[in-house]
Formats: structure tokens, C-alpha cells, sequence
């Protein structure tokens, strides 16, 4: 079988017995690539010739040595292009190394290539990319999910074995839970975002995409801890996780917030969630009804924060330092203008102008400071909840992937595809999203356990024993 | 409170982007929408709840100088340069 196929953890132990070499996976990865992503385009750049370099020196000893890593395109790596999916960047390299993508350099894995996302990170379908639309592996004539659908596409594709992602408001767990593989969202604070281009600051947080929860828990391994260079970073030593695999959730009581299952809401989708929490009780654990009275409100407290952030981290695309410029300006004005007018697609352009307006005089006060005064009783409903139970069980996506062009001129409904996720990014809670299920149609349905803030120990204790209990992560999507 | 009606081009300009008239068009039924949407916010009491601020500044690094991007890296996407200055339109007559 094509190593392709294969995890991270086993793919370490036939490195470490010398039964492959890291340029065998390399080799059956590009096989895959050039097989499969004509259809997918997961991709925005492949690191060809440098990673198969990288592989004949890696150190084996290191936790990734030899272990090719995809990046979602908004992650600065040294030399690489780093497009954000935009055409303002267009023709940028990187002149550094995002910390994230350090640790990984230093932990011996080999960067793949980058993925494609919506720009700048704002969609829940990738289609808002300036580089072209991503498919879905289960059904290409539907979404992967965003903003980090490449990378959810090229995992559950099998032409990359895990990729790093970025959730503001759900683009990790979102796109993982349309495309059936895993994947995690740190507390806030776990990994530094040096060098990832800022989208919402006090919302945006790296982590990884991968098969297999082990997996994903070995990535967290080398990308937690304190960076001087990103002063929200917690402080405290690292840690390694799920070292301990011993499958039991005995003893540990899961919440099932009321608001979280509506009614009207996908039938297959409801009944997958119910299921996954039924197979908790039979195993030990208890489920508690809770509420987090709040949570209809989050959409309308993240479209405020997130795009007011946005509009002020985006003005630093302006053409005079890197990027795109505008040729012709008559003056710096000018220039700014017609180089951020070429440059932003619809989707950017509309954030920053409902960033831009909740930020002005006269309309401050009503929005963004009122929504802030709501993002800390959204708060407040997490810290209570986590008093009556240890885990938050709910669905990821209130439906499977929707199909392509569905949404792309409705931006309110595309809005509220990510109702399930964007709490969790206000609150600064760590969540994960995993595969429970499939609908009729074999699309794959995504549970979110959702953990109080530093329970990523909890969350991938619970993901691993319902993962490992089933087989819903070694199916394969069409080929 | 009801949904105000958006000046589009006058926040666009405060935002530095010029709109085509479709654009204009556009983004503003869009909006409006969408600050439709907002407006269950109004409704949430809040009066004694403080505002969610920046988190607290976990630690203070030492303020000692550490290597940092060369003059030729931080160059190195500039779309226009001389004499290891970044080169702009005149902005003063």
C-alpha cells in the first residue's frame, strides 16, 4: 500500500527500524499528488526539489524527522511563497520562519508545499480563494469546507499526511469535519502565531490537521509552549500529549449544550452526534444537559470583533513594503487605493468595510464595545458549563459540505455555517473536531468536543478512545 | 434600534479602497443585511458587564537586542528600493 495511506506514528516506526527512508514517503505522496490534485487542487505551491533535499538529511531521531508537513498558505516559511490565497501578495517570499513553522523545521519534518485557503482566512468554503476553488476528496462537486479547506482536503485526499491550519472562527474544525479527518484548534495562548499574517488577532490560533487524533496530538507535542515573540502565549513548560492511550473515558461527564441542537437542524448530522454520545454513556462516561444561553448571539459578536480586528491588521497592505503595488498611482493616497482596490477580493473588502464601520464614530460604541460586553458573557456561559462537566459534545458543522457556488452570493448564510464553532474562538477554548459518521450520501460528519481553556489533555484523551472504537477514520474517499 | 443605513463609499474610503458601482451596489444590500443580523445584539443586557480587553501581558521580556531581519531581508519583497530605502510616490508637492 502506498505509504501515503499511512499515519504519522506508524510511519516514525518504520523510519525508526529502517524499513523505509523519508524519501519513499515523499515519493508515494507525489505519486498520490500528481494522481489526485488536478481534481482536489489542495495545493497553492509544492516544495518538490527542497523536500526531497530535506529528505536525505533528515535526523530520525527528531519526534518528525522524516515526516513531510503540509502549510495552510498564511504561514510565513523562509523563502516560500505565503499568498494568504490573495492577489496582493502576489510575488512575495517570506523572509522568515513563522515559529510554528520552526519548531517543525527543528523537529525534522519536511515542508510539503502549502495549501489553499479563502483569503486572508475569511470563508467557510475555500471559494474564496484568488489562487482558485479547492474540492472536496468525498464529493468534488462539493465545498472542503474553510478557510483552511486545502489543507482538510489534501489530509482527507491522502497527498499530504498532516497539515497545519489556522481558526479564527472555525477554519480548522470546519473543513475537518467536511472532509472526515481531524482536526485540532489549541486553546488560545497554546501556539504562538508569530508569523502567521494576523486575521483576528484575539481569535486566531494555529494547529494541525491529520488522519488520526495520535497524530494530531504529536503536532500539538511540538508546536506548544511560550514564544518571547508572541507575548499571548502562556507561559507555561511544554508538555507532550497522549502519551498515556489507555482508551477510557470511565468517569468523565460530556455536556450537550441545549442550543447546540436545534430543531430543523440535518437529521443525519443530529442523529451521528447522538450516537457518538450514547457510545460515551456505554463506555462510562456520563452526559449532562447544559446550557450556553449566549450562544445565539455569537455570530453577530464574531462578525464584529473579527472584522474590526481585520480591517486594522489589513491595512498593512498598502503596497509600499511588500506585496502587490498599484503601477501609476499619482500620489501615496492613490497608491493605496488602487493598490488595496486590485489587490482584495469581495469577500476582504467587505469585512474590512463592516470592520471599518463598527470601528467609526457614532457606531463604536453600539457594536464593537457591546459586542465585546456580550463576547464576556459568552465567556461566563463556558466557565459555567465547564462546572458541570468535563467536555463539551456537540456537532462541528450543522450540515455536511453544502455544494460548490451554493453560498458564494449570500454572505449571511455563509456566515452561519460556522454557528457550531465560533463560540469556542471568543471564549479562547480549545476544541477538536473527529469523524462520527457518514450521511447517506457518504459524506463524512464531524463531532466537536469542545475542552475548558489548557484541556487539550482531556479532549484528545475522549477524541482517541471514540476514534480508535470505530472505523470512521480508516475509510477512504473515492478515487 | 434599527439597522443604519451605511454610507458604503464614504467607510470604503475611510478604509482606503475605492468600490466600482457594482460594487457599491452590492456590498450595500449586503451589508445592511448583515447589520440586520446584528441588531439581536441590541437586545442583550449588558450595562455592569466590562468589555472583554486584550488578555493581560502573560510576562515582560527583557529589553536587551536580539539578531533581527538584515536590511536586506526586510528589503527583499520591496516592490521599489534605493540606496536601502523603500522608494514611494512624492507626498509632498
Amino acid at each position: 500500500m502506498s505509504l501515503a495511506y499511512e499515519t504519522i506514528a506508524t510511519l516514525r516506526h518504520r523510519l525508526l527500524s529502517k524499513e523505509i527512508h523519508p524519501r519513499d514517503i515523499l515519493k508515494d505522496l507525489f505519486t498520490q499528488i500528481d494522481a489526485r490534485e488536478k481534481t482536489l487542487h489542495a495545493y497553492t505551491y509544492l516544495n518538490r526539489e527542497s523536500a526531497l533535499a530535506a529528505a536525505e538529511k533528515t535526523d530520525l531521531s527528531l519526534p518528525l524527522g522524516g515526516i513531510p508537513i503540509a502549510l495552510k498558505d498564511n504561514l510565513n516559511a523562509l523563502g516560500d511563497p505565503c499568498t494568504c490565497a490573495s492577489k496582493i501578495l502576489e510575488g512575495y517570499k517570506a523572509p522568515y520562519d513563522a515559529t510554528a513553522v520552526s519548531l517543525l523545521r527543528q523537529a525534522g519534518s519536511i515542508l510539503l508545499g502549502r495549501t489553499n485557503m479563502d483569503e486572508f482566512a475569511m470563508g467557510s468554503s475555500t471559494e474564496n480563494s484568488a489562487l482558485g476553488l479547492t474540492r472536496n476528496p468525498w464529493d468534488p462537486t462539493r465545498i472542503p469546507g474553510g478557510s483552511s479547506g486545502g489543507s482538510a482536503a489534501a489530509v482527507a485526499g491522502r497527498i499530504a499526511l498532516a497539515a497545519l491550519g489556522s481558526d479564527t472562527g472555525g477554519s480548522i474544525r470546519q473543513p475537518a469535519a467536511l472532509c472526515g479527518c481531524v482536526g485540532l484548534k489549541p486553546t488560545y495562548g497554546r501556539i504562538s502565531r508569530y508569523g502567521l499574517v494576523a486575521f483576528a488577532s484575539s481569535l486566531d490560533q494555529i494547529g494541525p490537521l491529520t488522519r488520526t487524533v495520535e497524530d494530531s496530538a504529536l503536532l500539538l507535542s511540538v508546536l506548544a509552549g511560550h514564544d518571547p515573540r508572541d507575548n499571548t502565549t502562556d507561559l507555561r513548560p511544554p508538555e507532550k500529549f497522549l502519551t498515556q492511550k489507555n482508551g477510557s473515558v470511565q468517569g468523565l461527564r460530556f455536556g450537550l449544550p441545549k442550543e447546540y441542537f436545534l430543531p430543523g437542524m440535518d437529521s443525519e448530522t443530529e442523529s451521528a452526534i447522538r450516537s457518538a454520545a450514547d457510545w460515551f454513556k456505554k463506555n462510562g462516561a456520563t452526559l449532562v444537559d447544559v446550557s450556553l444561553p449566549h450562544t445565539p448571539t455569537a455570530i453577530a459578536v464574531y462578525y464584529i470583533l473579527a472584522t474590526a480586528e481585520a480591517s486594522a491588521n489589513l491595512a498593512r497592505f498598502d503596497g509600499v513594503r511588500y506585496g502587490r503595488r498599484a503601477t501609476d498611482a499619482r500620489d501615496v493616497l492613490d497608491l493605496y487605493h488602487r493598490t488595496r482596490s486590485e489587490g482584495f477580493g469581495a469577500e476582504v473588502k467587505r469585512r474590512i468595510i463592516l470592520g471599518t464601520f463598527v470601528l467609526s464614530q457614532g457606531y463604536a460604541d453600539a457594536y464593537y464595545r457591546q459586542a465585546q460586553k456580550v463576547r464576556a458573557l459568552l465567556r461566563q456561559d463556558f466557565e459555567k458549563a465547564f462546572t458541570q462537566c468535563d467536555l463539551l459534545l456537540t456537532p462541528t458543522s450543522p450540515e455536511p459540505a453544502f455544494p460548490l457556488g451554493e453560498r458564494t452570493q449570500d454572505p449571511l448564510k455563509m456566515y452561519l455555517a460556522d454557528v457550531f464553532t465560533i463560540s469556542t474562538n471568543l471564549a479562547g477554548n480549545g476544541a477538536i473536531s473527529l469523524p462520527c459518521g457518514f450521511t447517506k450520501s457518504n459524506l463524512p460528519i464531524g463531532l466537536q468536543l469542545i475542552g475548558p481553556r489548557f484541556g487539550e489533555e482531556t479532549i484528545l484523551r475522549a477524541a482517541h478512545a471514540f476514534e480508535q472504537a470505530h472505523d470512521f477514520f480508516q475509510r477512504l474517499p473515492p478515487s | 434600534m434599527s439597522a443604519p443605513q451605511i454610507n458604503i463609499s464614504d467607510v470604503a474610503s475611510l478604509a482606503r479602497l475605492t468600490l466600482t458601482p457594482d460594487e457599491t451596489a452590492k456590498f450595500s444590500a449586503q451589508l445592511s443585511q448583515i447589520l440586520g443580523h446584528m441588531e439581536t445584539l441590541s437586545q442583550i443586557a449588558t450595562g455592569a458587564v466590562p468589555e472583554v480587553t486584550p488578555p493581560a501581558q502573560p510576562a515582560l521580556r527583557q529589553d536587551i537586542p536580539t539578531p533581527s531581519l538584515s536590511i536586506e531581508a526586510a528589503l527583499s519583497n520591496a516592490p521599489a528600493q534605493a540606496n536601502d530605502l523603500i522608494l514611494v510616490p512624492r507626498i509632498l508637492e
